[in-house]
């Protein structure tokens, strides 16, 4: 069993955090700095021997400087664990005391990046629900630490659960190993892929060619920026060369992005919550616990389906106003029809919410879909005619026209939503299927939202706000919704569950 | 559509409730705020004509006027409009605001969710002793519930209830 006492007095870190503070600080300095390492790399010969001189003393400083500060971050960084508080001293010159009392705590994670992978030490994450500012990191402690420490914060929290913690690890739920990750891959929405991947190559080429405007080099990469459209259009091979082309990054970057963030992606069932570890750089291992999981959401697309696999997002509570939700959505791929059965009895998920009557959004819901997109498309072609001038463009109406009434037809086919006395169901989804399932007492507040076009129809947008974020059941008829509004309202103020 | 077990005709109906307007002062504040906005705005686009060059020839200044007269009285009709729409209600387990011009919103919010409850007054609100009550739930705290205008002692009045709800 753990020795309690291990956390009483202040305890730092594992001297190797150093090396990981360390890597941090370099890592942050060459992204704000790789522009000018580039350009300097270029310009290599044509310096004489006196300035290289200054030149690696200068680089020789920086990275001592460096040193003394991974070093000074280390030795500053003091936790303790005082009579049901978490306690953190930090910052060199700046001093930072932080408290938590374990019962803020959501969530002790731990997190392996590259280099704490190959020196072997984790860092923990300490999550709370509430003010953003109260996430914590330690960087580097040893398993066994790590551990210890995971213990003694849920110990505290939870007398009663000592010795559950400490049984072997079950056997996984779900192991998804390379060969199986290859075929999820293959599966994925790779336009998105693609699209995610472009911005990020469009975003670096963009920030290269400001900096070589600004020091006076003319357009590097103007050549590949100037390809005059009717080129392509002309030559019909170059065409089809570039859409294969586009297809294969796509498929490649479904890959990569599937193969960093889920390789072995193993799912336990503890007791009462979900252990899921994944990841190739950055190895994360999340505890999930079952109250405190939001909604989930079953995804599945037309290729998924018939291989019988779909992924799951579990949605946790958000913090404040964080932006970076993604660390909240906690997404598992490649689960089969068993599994997610599991999944769902775990967490309360009454399946015969299933099988209940849908219901779909009024008419009214495709009606402004058309609407809108109809203004959007005019707007197009406004654009084309009076901005660009060229009527060429035009054609591209051939292919936005009936691609935007497959997308509008599709998200209509699958909005639906169903409900049976705890559980509300919600699908929607233009090539992919969601279905997200909210138990009624995880709402937060609830609104009726009417523009007066709906007014004329009779139809209102039902929001339910929960802590993870809104779910919008879109064009509902007036007299349902209020109905579902006041049962929703009943069974919320009703709940003597805690919704987290 | 049927509940099985719970009579739907006997849940406690939003839409049957009685609604309270919020104090009619604060259709002062909106005028007033109107008003002060539009001041600076005439005084600037005045005070650019009559210094600057450029746009004191430029032939349509006189529509910038009637633009801004015409965006005055829009704003101020809308405004009216808007005040007529808001109002609230607290019940034995909930509070629910009203609003809207173009979009109306009702939003509930259970007590049982409240994490804390904030009063603020804005300068001229408190000119008529006018406060605003803010409720925060948990999560991404932007879309909650706000009541304008309403007398401060009413204000801390519900924010007392309030609090003897969360906690008793």
């Amino acid at each position: 069993m753990v020795n309690d006492s291990l956390f009483t007095d202040f305890s730092k870190q594992s001297p190797k955090g150093i090396l990981v503070i360390y890597a941090k600080l370099l890592f942050k300095a060459f992204k704000a700095t790789w522009i000018l390492l580039i350009i300097f790399i270029q310009r290599f010969s044509k310096f004489s021997e006196e300035t290289l001189v200054y030149v690696y003393i200068g680089i020789v400083v920086f990275l001592v400087f460096f040193l003394i500060r991974a070093y000074l971050v280390y030795t500053n960084f003091l936790f303790k664990i005082d009579d049901g508080q978490f306690v953190l001293k930090e910052g060199i010159l700046q001093k930072k005391n932080t408290s938590i009392s374990f019962d803020r705590i959501q969530n002790i994670n731990f997190k392996q990046n590259l280099i704490q992978q190959l020196i072997n030490v984790y860092e923990v994450s300490i999550e709370t629900a509430g003010s953003k500012d109260t996430e914590i990191a330690i960087k580097a402690l040893t398993y066994e630490k790590a551990q210890a420490l995971k213990m003694a914060l849920s110990l505290v929290k939870k007398k009663t659960q000592q010795l559950e913690l400490d049984v072997e690890q079950p056997r996984p739920l779900l192991k998804i190993g390379f060969k199986e990750l290859f075929k999820v891959s293959l599966t994925e929405n790779h336009l998105q892929n693609l699209l995610v991947f472009m911005a990020l190559v469009f975003g670096a080429l963009q920030q290269l060619n400001d900096v070589f405007i600004g020091i006076g080099e003319n357009d590097v990469l103007g050549n590949y920026a100037d390809v005059n459209p009717k080129d392509i259009f002309n030559s019909i091979i170059i065409f089809v060369i570039f859409i294969l082309m586009l297809i294969v990054i796509g498929v490649l970057s479904s890959f990569v992005r599937i193969l960093l963030f889920h390789f072995n992606l193993t799912l336990f069932i503890k007791d009462k919550s979900l252990e899921i570890t994944q990841g190739l750089l950055t190895k994360k291992s999340i505890l999930l616990s079952k109250g405190k999981i939001q909604s989930i959401t079953i995804s599945t697309n037309p290729i998924k389906k018939k291989l019988g696999i779909s992924f799951v997002t579990f949605k946790q509570a958000v913090s404040g106003k964080v932006k970076k939700q993604q660390n909240k959505l906690i997404r598992i791929i490649g689960c089969k029809i068993e599994q997610i059965k599991i999944i769902k009895e775990l967490l309360y998920v009454d399946s015969s919410v299933d099988d209940e009557t849908r219901y779909v959004p009024n008419n009214y819901y495709l009606l402004r879909m058309y609407f809108r997109s109809a203004i959007g498309i005019i707007i197009l072609n406004c654009i084309i005619l009076f901005l660009i001038k060229d009527t060429t463009w035009l054609w591209a109406n051939m292919l936005v026209i009936p691609v935007t009434l497959l997308l509008i037809h599709l998200k209509y086919q699958k909005a639906f939503y169903q409900f049976n006395e705890e559980i509300l169901l919600i699908g929607k989804g233009r090539v992919e299927t969601h279905g997200t399932y909210l138990s009624f007492f995880k709402v937060q507040n609830i609104k009726i939202k009417q523009t007066i076009f709906q007014k004329r129809r009779k139809v209102v947008n039902l929001v339910l706000q929960t802590a993870s974020g809104k779910i919008t059941l879109p064009c509902v008829e007036e007299n349902r919704a209020i109905t579902l509004y006041n049962y929703i309202l009943y069974k919320v103020e009703s709940s003597k569950e805690s919704w987290m | 559509m049927e509940f099985s077990n719970i009579e739907i005709l006997q849940l406690p109906d939003i839409s049957k409730v009685t609604f309270k307007r919020i104090h009619k002062d604060h259709l002062k504040v909106l005028i007033l705020t109107i008003l002060s906005v539009f001041t600076i705005l005439f005084l600037a686009v005045f005070l650019l004509e009559t210094n600057v060059e450029e746009i004191g020839s430029f032939p349509y200044v006189n529509y910038i006027y009637l633009v801004l007269v015409l965006l005055f009285f829009v704003l101020l009709i809308a405004f009216g409009i808007g005040f007529s729409r808001r109002k609230y209600v607290l019940r034995d387990k909930d509070v629910t605001y009203k609003s809207g011009v173009l979009i109306k919103v009702v939003t509930t919010v259970p007590f049982s969710r409240i994490q804390h409850v904030e009063i603020s007054e804005a300068p001229i609100s408190r000119l008529f002793k006018l406060a605003s009550l803010n409720v925060f739930t948990a999560g991404d705290s932007s879309n909650d519930l706000v009541i304008k205008g309403i007398k401060k002692e009413e204000a801390l009045k519900i924010k007392e209830f309030i609090n003897q709800q969360i906690n008793g």
